[in-house]
């Protein structure tokens, strides 16, 4: 059964700071009547705690809304989804932006686009997310929407289409004229909510005309039929709005709509540019993998009948214990359901199924596909896909690399220690990549992840969500050793002094394995090593990788074959054959030139060309190969490899060498030798008690 | 990582054409082709040559992102590797990419000063210094005639041989027992070395027009079609 959802919009609002997105939603609740009261957001109860919130998104980008808002608009349902403004390339933003369909990009009038702006710009580019801009503000002094639209073409690289002109500016500016329907918008009531309709005013006409033509020349570029009936001068509204719509899917170009959230102007207007055309789930192919076919892309059926493949995309604690959202992509998730986690493979079955409004939250039966809802009491992990049991289908990859930085947390007292441990406990389940242990020598809690600012962001929300006051230690990178050459080994293990006796022997030889964590293989004949005494040798030898015998590091990169050895009828044990690899573990390892690796991040920087000289600098200036630069005209993309000890403090480098315009990802590359000079100096380091800490 | 970069054969010495005039500072080379028949192929095996030859090589595309780029590097290393029994091909390949150097630009928005601007940065900084720059992805001979003259200043001024890859439409015709003439009409008089790929899917030859040695004249190589190695072929 096909369901139409062709009235669903799953959306994010994006925008700079300050450029008024907390009023724009705001006001979107209030006109779809979610909210029956507009709050200002610089009222004097909440300047101190709205500034707080605004400094904080500032410095660390992330928004505090709920993650997915429900709201009606004419007959459309519209889910508004948070998207976190952090650039560092992690798991949790890109689940985030996956489940978007499209987007609002708002921008200020007066301020235009500036870096954040960029920076969400690029986000959306990479993962092709139609949007549409919305500059708002046009009542302040210095508005010049014609400017930022400008600005969109120069700075973001878009096509932007202006679809609206605005009737006067500043203190002026009372509403805006629709080129598409060839009227004048104003905006009428106390709260705006009533808009009327009127010819448009004859000095804006001849004005109106010219934009219009500009509006169809640009749309015809994307549409024959559009492009044949301007020849012949027979364009409608419904064929205009058409070509406007296919090439905003197609994200050939980008619509731009006026208005001033603030003063209630605009935004009815552009809900209904959000029901024209931003897609709906119909209009999106979504893919996910096949477990069960060495994870071979598939494609979704939107289709309520097909077999359930939805995702946790975000975890929140509530008063009434974990509260999971979710988004169906394929099938229907109903009350009373069972179904399967892919990643645990266990079966468990759906209690209350709910949606999220502003301030509260409806229960409803089901959450068909191409919908979002939220499930109460399920046991997951964010980012953890459910599906019809026995279906195998992931939305995400299952490989998670394993953390290459950690940090030490130091609480500030015991009620800390206690929100730190609730904290962790809720992130690890977020997020696949941030790991926590308790070192065995220090006592001291370790958290571990995929880069700085990565780490950076829990520890902010530790002390933001969870009132904990916490300081952290200085990042460590996870080194590992290797060797870089064949040893053999020849160990006997023997204790034959009181007691039961040991005794075992191997015999063989250690090699690198490129590609490998760890290789083991038997070479021996004629039963010299009996099977299950093969397996405790392969257990002792794994043990050993834990800590290196070279700087304590765990060893990485390593083969092991085992060619002869010799038992003893009574003395030989699992214990003894493993007492005795660890012994030819260590014969073998420092003969077998051990060198100590450092993982190595591709390092891909974003920044105006302007720059670009300055931008390979401070990479090469890292340890970093730089790849390669590629032009994208007014940007430019660098890529290059940097060693993870030379990238902290990075951003802040980025920032002030590009005037904050640049942005850079970094994930995982691969472990590479570090140089004898760094090495040593590693080693003094750890010799060096004070260097402990480090 | 001391490993020693494995050196790789010239893979025009049959064609007649000497290293020490591929690499000769200043040297000005162009490689030409129909459409997707092997242009990028055939530069980077030349990219591969130079850097077994500890040359640094900047790699100039236009049109292809870098990954795209990298990829034709990483293949046609393993295939040149398997074909030399290059014994630990895997531990080779980190040897070579210190020595390589890719620059991509849109082609509508790629000029020889903005490239010497580049170019001087990253030597300016010491961030990469190279020995030989390939281009590849010029349109045609008239796109190329455009901006002959800048590059071959560009080649002057930081002594640096040039490689560079033409889309031709027409191949030039051939008489038997006189040179080829040349599929570069507009831009031939600029270059010492010519080189023509020519052919369908099932069977490439590639063929020296300028600048090789008289006694190879008639003598032909081959693009392996499964691999787009260059292999040595007498002309019959």
């Amino acid at each position: 059964m096909k369901i139409d959802n062709r009235h669903v919009r799953n959306i994010g609002i994006s925008a700079h700071i300050d450029a008024g997105k907390t009023t724009l939603t705001e006001r979107v609740l209030f006109y779809t009547q979610r909210i029956h009261a507009i709050h200002d957001v610089k009222g004097k109860d909440g300047v101190g705690a709205t500034m707080d919130f605004m400094e904080l998104e500032k410095e660390r980008g992330i928004t505090i809304a709920s993650a997915a808002t429900y709201c009606r608009w004419k007959e459309h349902d519209i889910n508004i989804i948070d998207t976190p403004g952090h650039v560092d390339f992690t798991i949790e933003v890109e689940r985030s932006l996956r489940i978007l369909d499209g987007a609002i990009l708002v921008l200020c009038s007066v301020g235009g686009v500036q870096s954040q702006s960029i920076t969400v710009n690029h986000q959306m580019n990479r993962y092709r997310i139609p949007c549409i801009a919305f500059i708002n503000k046009c009542d302040r002094v210095g508005a010049n929407p014609a400017r930022v639209a400008r600005q969109i073409k120069e700075k973001l690289g878009h096509h932007a289409v202006p679809l609206q002109l605005p009737i006067g500016l500043e203190a002026g500016f009372s509403g805006v004229v629709d080129l598409i329907s060839m009227n004048a918008l104003y905006f009428d009531g106390d709260k705006g909510e009533s808009v009327r309709v009127e010819p448009i005013p004859e000095s804006l006409r001849e004005e109106a005309e010219k934009s219009r033509e500009t509006l169809i020349d640009s749309v015809s570029l994307f549409s024959d039929e559009l492009m044949e009936a301007a020849l012949e001068e027979r364009i409608t509204e419904p064929m205009l709005m058409a070509a406007v719509r296919k090439a905003t899917l197609a994200r050939n170009i980008m619509p731009v709509l006026l208005g001033s959230a603030y003063k209630n102007k605009g935004v009815q207007p552009l809900l209904d540019a959000v029901t024209r055309f931003l897609p709906s789930p119909v209009d999106v192919t979504n893919t996910a993998v096949d477990v069960k076919r060495e994870n071979t892309v598939v494609e979704l059926k939107n289709d309520t009948g097909a077999p359930l493949v939805a995702l946790a995309f975000k975890l929140e604690d509530g008063p009434y214990g974990q509260l999971t959202y979710i988004r169906v992509y394929q099938g229907t998730l109903s009350k009373g359901d069972t179904v399967q986690n892919v990643r645990t493979e266990k079966t468990l079955k759906i209690g209350r199924v709910v949606r999220m409004h502003a301030d509260r939250m409806e229960d409803i039966e089901a959450i068909p596909a191409g919908y979002i809802g939220a499930l109460f009491g399920v046991d997951c992990y964010s980012g953890d896909t459910f599906v019809k049991p026995g279906l195998g289908i992931s939305m995400t990859s299952m490989h998670v690399p394993e953390p290459v930085i950690s940090l030490a947390l130091f609480p500030q007292g015991n009620k800390s220690q206690m929100n730190i441990a609730k904290a962790l406990e809720r992130f690890t389940k977020e997020d696949p990549t941030f790991k926590t242990h308790v070192d065995e020598e220090s006592g001291e809690t370790i958290i571990s992840g995929m880069g700085e600012l990565h780490l950076e962001i829990y520890v902010e929300r530790m002390r933001r969500e969870y009132q904990a006051e916490v300081t952290t230690g200085m990042p460590r990178v996870a080194y590992r050793e290797a060797i870089t050459q064949r040893a053999d080994f020849d160990y006997t293990h023997k204790k034959q002094t009181g007691g039961s006796g040991q005794y075992g022997r191997v015999v063989g030889y250690m090699e690198p394995a490129l590609g490998e964590d760890f290789a083991f293989e038997s070479q021996v004949v004629g039963g010299a090593i009996p099977k299950p005494f093969l397996a405790a040798c392969e257990k002792g030898f794994r043990n050993c990788l834990k800590k290196g015998p070279f700087m304590e590091y765990p060893v990485i990169g390593i083969k092991i074959v085992v060619q002869d050895g010799n038992t003893h009828p009574v003395d030989s044990s699992d214990v003894a054959f493993q007492a005795a690899a660890r012994g030819a573990f260590m014969q073998a390892f420092h003969k077998a030139r051990p060198m100590l690796m450092e993982p190595v991040m591709k390092v891909v920087v974003e920044t105006p060309t302007e720059f670009q000289g300055g931008v390979m600098g401070s990479l090469n200036q890292r340890r970093g190969i730089i790849e390669g630069a590629q032009d994208e005209g007014l940007f430019s993309v660098i890529e290059s490899r940097v060693p993870l000890s030379e990238m902290f403090g990075y951003s802040t480098v980025l920032r002030s060498l590009t005037q904050g315009k640049a942005q850079f990802t970094m994930e995982f590359s691969s472990y590479q030798p570090v140089p004898a000079a760094v090495a040593e100096a590693l080693a003094r380091k750890k010799t060096d008690p004070k260097g402990k800490s480090q | 990582m001391n490993t020693p970069l494995p050196p790789f054969a010239n893979p025009l010495t049959h064609l007649g054409y000497e290293e020490t005039k591929l690499l000769k500072p200043r040297a000005f080379s162009a490689v030409c082709a129909r459409p997707g028949v092997g242009k990028t192929a055939f530069l980077v095996q030349m990219a591969l040559w130079a850097m077994s030859r500890k040359k640094n090589v900047l790699h100039v595309s236009l049109g292809d992102p870098i990954k795209k780029v990298d990829l034709w590097y990483q293949d046609l290393f393993s295939h040149i590797a398997r074909r030399s029994a290059l014994p630990d091909a895997a531990a080779a390949w980190p040897t070579f990419l210190p020595r390589r150097f890719i620059m991509t630009f849109r082609v509508e928005g790629f000029s020889v000063p903005k490239l010497e601007e580049r170019l001087a940065d990253l030597v300016e900084q010491q961030i990469f210094t190279p020995h030989v720059i390939v281009i590849d992805g010029i349109e045609s001979d008239s796109a190329l005639h455009a901006f002959t003259a800048e590059l071959q200043n560009l080649a002057r001024k930081f002594l640096l041989p040039v490689w560079i890859s033409v889309r031709i439409q027409e191949y030039p015709s051939t008489q038997e027992g006189h040179p080829p003439s040349t599929p570069l009409p507009e831009s031939n008089a600029s270059f010492e070395s010519i080189v023509c790929i020519e052919g369908a899917a099932d069977r490439i030859h590639v063929r020296g027009i300028k600048g090789g040695t008289p006694q190879a004249l008639g003598t032909t190589l081959s693009l392996d079609p499964a691999t787009l190695l260059l292999t040595t072929e007498k002309a019959s």
